[in-house]
């Protein structure tokens, strides 16, 4: 099939797709950054139990294949009495992933600030929620700029794996096994998807790169 | 708590608790665990309830025809990995070479390929070498099916990494050699890459972890796989649920150790991860 053929008969899927795979990664991303947030805070309390869940959390979920996750999702998770739609499905696995990752960067964040500046703010006399707020936070977030944009290219590949279950409308993924299952697509029909994933990608890195300039803090 | 010698930042936020401290968060540590026990036991529990804790679905675990089977299939998920990570490790080097390589054109061609390969899914890339290219007349293994799209989906990341590594070499080394009079291939060859490459070892070992996950879909060419054969003993055995339990532990259990030996090699060399 020609370009011109591919567009005309399947451009509005094409579109519908980009478009679910830009809607998936959008929530998957704020629902993993929120848990990210939530495990960050368990894994850095003094509580150990919670540290310990934490901990297990993180390396469970970023260790797990994303296909082995969402199809014990999908096929185990009903036989013990939880049966979910196919696109909560997909966004529940990303979000299980991407909330482990993001952990991670929050952590190394956290990491890079260095502990003589704790030191130094309790010695000036801060309280522990002023040192968070004035020292911690700031900075971490600001470290995080570019391994979030990163995470964010990275959900989105994930989102991939919706290609597994029947999805409607299909994600990007899809549509490609879905056109050259049913007929002789040819290598069009893979480009025009590899388009929108790279093209996505590039932006969300330039918008990323923009802001971590501004942000960082050179050390 | 603190076993790496110095203090880590983990415990760094809190100052030395005093007594009334130290009794809160005993308390609450106490009603963590509570909470923490609760919950493991609510999982169990609806394992019970739905009956998947009989022993007809574990029992068969016990035989040794299983465990060979998952085994046979464990093989074919290292050998994939194994293959395509030797494979990326080659075109990684090579996208690498090209993208610094002062001829302007190769290396705006090499940037494309990296970023394509690195913006790509792999899943994309495994239907593109399942579905579009059998169209063409070009017949393939299922092995190859399942490796080389996973090995040019690592090696656009592998690329960047490796170039992380020559960044990492001081420039000063660079120009010294130079100034000695040693050729700039010479320069690449002796003295920039064996320093590039030690430098991103540990990182290579974390990028397998990528791969082996990525290798996970083999199923979609029927490759068998440990997912691949754990998908036969599911359909011989009638037990869906402990089966994929027990997948999803192994292969959260190999990629864990993955990690550990990176960050193991990380520390002895002092080479950070780059992801």
């Amino acid at each position: 099939m020609s370009v011109s053929e591919i567009l005309a008969t399947y451009g509005d899927l094409y579109v519908q797709a980009l478009l679910t795979t830009w809607r998936m990664t959008l929530i998957s991303f704020v629902l993993a950054m929120l848990i990210a947030v939530v495990v960050t805070v368990m894994r850095v309390s003094p509580i150990r139990p919670l540290r310990m869940l934490g901990d297990f959390y993180v390396q469970v979920f970023r260790n797990i294949a994303g296909i082995a996750l969402l199809i014990i999702i999908v096929y185990a998770l009903p036989y013990l009495g939880v049966t979910l739609p196919y696109d909560i499905c997909v966004i529940a696995t990303t979000v299980l992933l991407g909330s482990a990752f993001g952990s991670e960067h929050f952590m190394s964040g956290i990491n890079t600030i260095g502990v003589g500046q704790i030191e130094a703010a309790r010695s000036i006399g801060l309280t522990f929620t002023q040192m968070l707020r004035l020292i911690v936070i700031p900075q971490a977030l600001r470290s995080a700029v570019l391994p979030m944009t990163n995470l964010f290219i990275a959900i989105m590949l994930t989102t991939a794996i919706g290609s597994q279950v029947p999805l409607s409308p299909m994600e990007l993924t899809g549509l490609v096994s879905y056109i050259n299952t049913r007929s002789v697509g040819g290598i069009a029909t893979f480009f025009i998807s590899a388009l929108g994933y790279v093209g996505t990608a590039l932006v969300v890195g330039l918008v990323g790169n923009r802001i971590d300039k501004k942000a960082r803090i050179l050390r | 708590m603190n076993t790496s010698g110095t203090t880590s930042m983990r415990d760094a936020l809190y100052e030395a608790p005093g007594p009334k401290m130290r009794r809160k968060i005993r308390i609450w540590t106490i009603i963590s665990a509570v909470a923490v026990a609760w919950l493991v036991y609510m999982i169990v529990n609806v394992f019970y309830v739905h009956g998947q804790l009989a022993p007809r679905y574990w029992s068969f675990f016990t035989r040794a025809t299983t465990w060979r089977y998952l085994g046979q299939g464990f093989l074919g998920t290292v050998k994939v990995s194994l293959t395509a990570g030797a494979i990326s490790l080659v075109l990684g080097l090579v996208f690498m070479l090209l993208r610094i390589s002062s001829i302007k054109v190769l290396s705006w061609l090499a940037r494309i390929v990296i970023e394509f390969f690195r913006g790509v899914p792999s899943l994309l890339l495994i239907y593109f070498f399942f579905l579009v290219i059998p169209q063409y007349g070009i017949k393939m293994s299922s092995f190859w099916m399942i490796t080389l799209p996973v090995a040019l989906a690592a090696s656009g990341v592998l690329a960047e990494v490796f170039r992380a590594g020559v960044n990492a070499v001081p420039k000063g080394q660079t120009e010294a050699a130079l100034s000695l009079g040693m050729s700039p291939f010479k320069v690449t060859h002796k003295i920039v890459l064996p320093q590039a490459i030690r430098f991103v070892i540990p990182s290579l070992i974390s990028q397998l972890v990528v791969v082996v996950k990525d290798t996970t879909v083999a199923y979609v060419v029927s490759y068998p796989d440990l997912l691949q054969n754990g998908r036969v003993l599911i359909t011989n055995y009638d037990a869906l649920v402990s089966t994929y339990f027990v997948i999803a532990v192994i292969y959260i259990l190999v990629n864990y150790l993955l990690n550990k030996a990176a960050i193991a090699v990380s520390r002895r060399t002092g080479a950070k991860i780059i992801r």
